[in-house]
């Protein structure tokens, strides 16, 4: 949705692995790719992708970076910890995405009563 | 001063946020006391650094696991260290396992709340490789304050109050402190409150909507999130 209100081409493969390119987004596979490193908690992977990113966007991106996917380490606990479903009317129009980034199969997955 | 020391351009907001945030995991609740409230944060601390539990093994069915004077209880513990390590896997049998062992189910949403928080300041500060924010210590104090917000249970596992907003907002609606507390953090780490449906162009900070939402995404398929 964000991309389409900004009118650029963009894709949702980077969202399922940071191999899978940049999905249209500046520095997206450096960004995907930091997120896997902090999730995995992979200290080399994570100094190497620092590094990079940092020589490719500043030292602002790569902070302000780790802050969203920090932000997101919490809202997907506050989401499955206390068992959030999905947004009613949201069903539908997300079911494409959710078929491309493969999330239908998730143990997390709760959609709202009809 | 900082909350943070360090030569990377954290954002004054920011910085100042997460020593907002240390300040309010030592205030005390109708449920938890001061002290386990931040024992609580010490005990995601510890889940993160550890090597992993897998998701069955529960820290208090293993021998010797959970000293015998901790503050908490051991349905609090496995809540922990199950929510930190793998949150994919949560069930609402397992929910309400947890509430059938004397776990209040607003006290449960508290322990959420404080457990996600802890995990991202934590996680922000492992990813910045600065040392995390100090803990204060713990008020003596129990406030005496119950809240008389209606909750009951509707959409999700646990009772949330009649707020208006997308789901994952309305999740900790039955404590409201927390749910504060998750909005400071949202606003410096994330867009402000306002713009989260209604403003999908604007960049925020120094990174754009699109790179935003993308490491949004990606983190959150990470943790097998389907919300």
């Amino acid at each position: 949705m964000s991309g389409a209100s900004q009118n650029v081409d963009i894709s949702f493969e980077a969202i399922s692995s940071s191999t899978n390119g940049d999905g249209g987004v500046p520095h997206g596979e450096l960004l995907s790719k930091l997120s896997e490193a902090l999730w995995s908690k992979n200290l080399n992977e994570l100094d190497a992708v620092r590094e990079e990113l940092i020589n490719a966007a500043g030292a602002d991106v790569f902070v302000d970076a780790v802050g969203v996917s920090a932000m997101f380490h919490m809202m997907t606990r506050i989401a499955d910890g206390t068992g959030t479903p999905l947004d009613a009317g949201t069903d539908e129009p997300s079911a494409d995405i959710r078929e491309t980034i493969g999330v239908n199969h998730l143990v997390s997955r709760r959609q709202s009563a009809p | 001063m900082s909350t943070y020391a360090t030569e990377l351009p954290i954002r004054p907001e920011l910085d100042a946020a997460h020593g907002d945030l240390a300040t309010r995991w030592a205030a005390p609740s109708h449920s938890w006391s001061s002290k386990q409230r931040l024992s609580v944060i010490a005990e995601v601390r510890s889940a993160i650094d550890a090597d992993e539990l897998a998701p069955w093994e529960a820290p208090s069915s293993i021998k010797g696991f959970i000293a015998n004077n901790h503050c908490l209880p051991d349905a609090a513990i496995d809540v922990i260290w199950r929510l930190t390590n793998h949150p994919g896997t949560l069930t609402k049998d397992w929910y309400e396992s947890i509430i059938s062992r004397n776990i209040d189910a607003v006290a449960y949403v508290e322990l959420i709340g404080l457990v996600a928080q802890a995990n991202c300041v934590d996680r922000f500060a492992d990813g910045l490789g600065v040392k995390r924010v100090d803990l204060p210590d713990p008020i003596a104090t129990k406030t005496a304050v119950t809240s008389e917000l209606e909750v009951s249970v509707t959409t999700h596992w646990v009772p949330t109050a009649a707020i208006k907003g997308p789901n994952v907002l309305k999740a900790l609606s039955a404590v409201p402190f927390e749910n504060e507390s998750r909005e400071i953090l949202s606003s410096v780490q994330y867009v402000p409150a306002a713009a989260l449906i209604g403003d999908l162009a604007s960049d925020h900070n120094s990174l754009t909507r699109l790179q935003i939402e993308l490491i949004a995404a990606r983190t959150s398929k990470l943790n097998e999130c389907f919300y």
